[in-house]
């Protein structure tokens, strides 16, 4: 091809791109179309707890859409990968406060994403729920438009030093974490209070995530004899990590977060994850009904996924966002002020939201692994 | 711990240099960096992991003979893979910039990537629990079978591989289409059949460090190629890219650089120490441990 | 000097540019300035990046590290109070002088080990960011709690919308494409050329080529570590999530595809990366957002194929690849 006819060619089609990137951003006409955004990381490396997030969040809108209490409206699930990428995050945001359709957004899930794009919501007032970004940084910006139904690393960590100095009788324990603002934040909560209570801390490491080979770490983490090994990180390393860690005749328990909670977690690290600890927020979904139609449901809906550890905390939200718009006629201002008194019941218990927006539901349970499953303790 | 940390690091090493291999073969003879052989290595651990699954069970009982089909099973679709990608996105770009092919290749391996994510599953897949793993202990040195196995077929592949290239016809037309390409043709080498033979064992053992990667850690991921992908690399460089002895010793030596920096200096600083090694011996000694000089192809 | 054969088109061209987004934040559509805002920052990495891959020749895998350098050098002068205006010449130095750094031992590398020290050096600087937590704040990034990223006052204005930044961004462009047209057209970039094609002929004329490769080199990596400044006054955040290693090898496929060697083809090629996906995004939709990537891998390559020199090559670049191609 000559290049003056390339040239034209491809200005002709920077020109229909243009007209295609307005056309996105604008209204559609005809009845009117509801929709609730899931923004999670969909593809890239930890696209399994994305899309985990994502079909809970289709479960929730496909329930909502047979129960007919929007009649009025067409609702549907708008679902946007951000690729744990800020920039794509915020990019995202823009695209979400620009469509009018779009009455709350559940997300990000990482804290790097939903801090910046947090603030982008705010500029037009758009509901944000987030089920899984722990950062306590999201919620003392002073935004109104922002919620968070898990609990922050804080209230986790603290709760898991606790418990392990109380009920498990450890002095000694060796951290690891996996250098992601969720498992570093969660492993120096630990930390803190282990050491305030005066355990002793014997090596703080950081591993990457994806990593598979832990045989190294642990070989010397052997040497120092802890009594536990404490994981600030997800499931796929933390399986792995307590798999070799038996391996290698290190047998202590692996205590970690709700990063953990999944029956992936057995799965991957096979018989050695017997005995092994997580913590989560809410109560244990045996002593609510609400919570066990949920597993059902879910499973039932897709029979081959696993549930991910994030799936509960974002059906949630995404239900809280349909209250919002069932009870405020879907008015994005008026969503906001509901959501900051309610009180709602659901598969977590009960949430309300503090004048920051952080979940008031504190309450913490602790699981271990049992027969390949994690069952409550206590 | 010193010991232990060896066995570590030599298991590690085993499948680093099995998968150096593909790198090394495939640069000596195209001059060009195939971005795409981590995602033949994933590939392959997945066929292998369909093979553990869906064999039947009688086939299952007749150990040394299952394992040998499922490795099979695993190299060969691994390696046509390999052969595949290379007639559909680099044969195409032979003529072109030195730039041309290894952006295919980064096109490649993002599609396949996906690919996977896509129609099998974003999560990790746990690998079927096949191997009997009976562990042995040497003056506290922990020991499995599985290691010993893994060491002692990387060993035995490289070893075979080194007799091919070395005494075989085949083999010494290998050598010498990686030497020059138009003096080979002149002396009646195909150089296209060449081309293809080289990614196809290149390929084949890739997947087979592939497989060997699930077995060791029982999980495999649609993204489980691209750090020890980057990692492989350095070592075939180490080596001396081009050398197939050099991608051996290199995954060995890079597999115990790793396991002794976790080990005695930081887990979390362990891949900067890995590069910064790959860049210092790339700028004290290019050509890499075993490394010849290489000549233009033309 | 005389107009430029196409100036019609030219001129029309910085009209849409200087109106076009206007008129869509007008129509209240933030996404598709915030959009084309981010094809500007992409531009002018891919000018920078083109001194290096285009008229130096060498394959740089690592170019993104300069993006996070400049990024993380700008956001902890900002939290230091340092005005963006005061600390774009001290972020241009730091740049500047870790390129330097970093070029002195491997700019005399042959071509494709430069790529993998790049790729490593861009795979440490990375890595250095999420680990030294006291600096950089690690994974969790930067502004801290109770920090924050300095606005932009231009004389008594503040920057706060996407539109003001696209302004800045597109000076910035334009200044980049000015310094990097110079650049071309001076002796430097002549002799650059000259060791592109036969760099034992182009030392037997006289031409220093350390020094030559060196100060090409510097100067691209100035404007990466700019582009990083700009970027984190924009997004008030910065984190090292952003500059992985596909983010280097995405620019270097914007060079490629887009056609080297050429401004307009690097615009070219950093829509069609960046502004494709966007649109592929809103109009496939929610059910196709898993097969985005898959669509992107199969075109580079595809591409990549039909038309190896780029989309839109320099002229002379199109020469050297079609008789090279002609002469095998």
């Amino acid at each position: 091809m000559k290049p003056h006819s390339v040239f034209r060619l491809t200005l002709t089609f920077i020109f229909l791109l243009c007209i295609f990137i307005v056309i996105s951003g604008c209204d559609q006409k005809g009845p009117r179309v509801v929709k609730v955004a899931l923004v999670a990381p969909l593809t890239g490396d930890i696209a399994a707890h994305g899309q985990g997030m994502k079909r809970a969040s289709q479960l929730a809108i496909e329930e909502a859409i047979q129960s007919n209490r929007f009649k009025d409206f067409k609702l549907e699930l708008a679902a946007f990968d951000d690729r744990g990428d800020p920039k794509e995050a915020v990019t995202i945001a823009n695209q979400i406060i620009s469509d009018p359709s779009i009455l709350g957004i559940v997300g990000h899930l990482n804290s790097g994403c939903s801090i910046p794009a947090s603030q982008v919501y705010a500029r037009r007032n758009v509901l944000m729920i987030t089920p899984a970004s722990t950062n306590p940084k999201l919620t003392q910006q002073g935004l109104r438009n922002v919620f968070r139904l898990c609990t922050t690393d804080d209230v986790q960590g603290k709760f898991a030093a606790d418990y392990a100095i109380d009920k498990l009788k450890i002095d000694k324990a060796a951290l690891v974490h996996d250098k992601t603002a969720y498992g570093q934040g969660l492993a120096e909560e630990f930390k803190k209070e282990f050491q305030a209570r005066n355990g002793q801390l014997l090596s703080f490491d950081g591993i990457d995530v994806g990593e598979k080979d832990f045989k190294a770490l642990l070989t010397r983490i052997k040497g120092e004899n802890p009594q536990l090994v404490y994981f600030g990180g997800m499931h796929p390393e933390c399986g792995l990590l307590s798999k070799q860690a038996k391996e290698l005749g290190l047998s202590v328990p692996v205590f970690a977060g709700d990063g953990i909670l999944t029956p992936e977690y057995a799965k991957i690290g096979g018989p050695a994850t017997e005995g092994d600890f997580a913590s989560m927020t809410g109560l244990p979904p045996e002593k609510l009904p609400a919570a066990g139609k949920f597993l059902e449901s879910y499973h039932r809906r897709f029979p081959k996924d696993d549930m991910q550890p994030y799936d509960p905390y974002t059906y949630e939200a995404i239900n809280i966002v349909l209250d919002a718009i069932e009870k405020t006629g879907g008015d994005r201002n008026k969503m906001i002020d509901y959501v900051a008194k309610v009180t709602y019941s659901g598969i977590l218990g009960e949430s309300s939201f503090d004048e920051r927006g952080d979940t008031r539901n504190k309450l913490i349970t602790i699981y271990t692994v049992r027969n390949g499953k994690f069952v409550y303790v206590d | 711990m010193f010991f232990q940390q060896l066995v570590n690091g030599i298991t590690l090493g085993s499948i680093y240099a099995l998968f150096a291999l593909g790198y090394t073969m495939v640069y000596g003879i195209l001059l060009m960096i195939n971005f795409a052989h981590s995602e033949i290595f994933m590939v392959g651990a997945y066929l292998g992991f369909w093979a553990l699954s869906l064999l039947p069970v009688w086939v299952q009982g007749w150990t040394p003979g299952y394992f040998t089909i499922v490795f099979a099973i695993a190299m060969m679709g691994a390696g046509l893979l390999a052969v595949t990608i290379e007639r559909a996105a680099y044969r195409p770009l032979r003529r072109a910039s030195r730039l041309a092919p290894l952006i295919s290749a980064i096109g490649v391996s993002i599609f396949l990537q996906n690919l996977i994510q896509v129609t099998v599953s974003a999560q990790s897949q746990p690998y079927p629990d096949t191997f009997k793993i009976s562990h042995y202990e040497f003056f506290g040195v922990q020991v499995n079978s599985l290691q010993i196995f893994i060491f002692a077929l990387a060993i035995s592949a490289m070893v075979l591989l080194q007799v091919f290239i070395t005494k075989t016809r085949l083999g010494k037309a290998m050598r010498a289409t990686a030497q020059n390409h138009t003096v080979s043709q002149l002396m009646g080498i195909n150089v296209s059949f060449i081309i293809t033979v080289t990614f196809l064992i290149g390929g084949a053992l890739g997947g087979l460090a592939g497989v060997l990667n699930g077995m060791y850690y029982g999980s495999i991921k649609f993204n489980m190629g691209f750090f020890p992908g980057l990692k492989a690399f350095t070592a075939a460089v180490v080596g001396g890219i081009g050398n197939i002895k050099g991608a051996m010793v290199g995954g060995f030596l890079l597999g115990i650089i790793e396991a002794l920096t976790v080990g005695y200096i930081s887990s979390a600083y362990k891949d900067v120490i890995l590069f910064a090694v790959l860049i210092l011996v790339l700028i004290f000694r290019p050509t890499g441990i075993f490394g010849e000089e290489v000549t233009e192809k033309t | 000097m005389t107009l430029p054969r196409r100036w019609p088109l030219i001129a029309t061209g910085l009209l849409v540019v200087l109106i076009l987004p206007l008129v869509l934040n007008q129509l209240g559509n933030l996404y598709a300035v915030r959009v084309i805002g981010l094809v500007g920052i992409y531009c002018i990495l891919g000018v920078g990046l083109n001194i290096t891959i285009g008229y130096t020749g060498l394959l740089d895998l690592g170019y993104i590290a300069f993006y996070a350098i400049g990024a993380y050098t700008a956001a902890i002068l900002s939290i230091a109070g340092i005005s963006f205006w005061l600390g774009l010449p001290i972020v241009m130095i730091v740049g500047g002088a870790i390129r330097l750094g970093l070029g002195a031992p491997v700019l005399r590398l042959r071509g494709d080990y430069l790529a993998i020290v790049t790729l490593g050096f861009g795979e440490i600087v990375r890595l250095v960011l999420i680990n030294l937590d006291a600096i950089t704040n690690g994974p969790k990034g930067l502004p801290r709690v109770g920090e924050k990223i300095a606005e932009v006052k231009f004389l008594s204005f503040t920057l706060t919308e996407n539109i003001h930044f696209y302004y800045l961004i597109l000076a910035f462009l334009l200044i980049a494409i000015f310094i990097s047209h110079r650049l071309e057209h001076s002796r430097l970039g002549r002799a650059l050329i000259a060791i592109r094609e036969d760099e034992l002929a182009a030392k037997l004329s006289g031409i220093n080529i350390a020094r030559t490769k060196a100060v090409a080199f510097v100067i691209s990596g100035i404007i990466g570590a700019v582009a990083g400044d700009i970027y984190v006054h924009w997004n008030q955040f910065v984190s090292p999530e952003s500059f992985t290693f596909w983010e280097s090898v995405l620019l270097v496929s914007m060079l490629v595809i887009g056609g080297m060697g050429n401004v307009w083809g690097i615009l070219l090629g950093v829509v069609l990366l960046v502004a494709v996906p966007e649109v592929l995004r809103s109009t496939l939709g929610t059910a196709f957002v898993d097969y985005r990537m898959i669509a992107f891998g199969l075109l580079m390559v595809v591409i990549i194929i039909f038309r190896p020199q780029g989309l839109l090559p320099s002229r002379r670049r199109e020469l050297e690849l079609k008789t090279a191609g002609e002469e095998s």
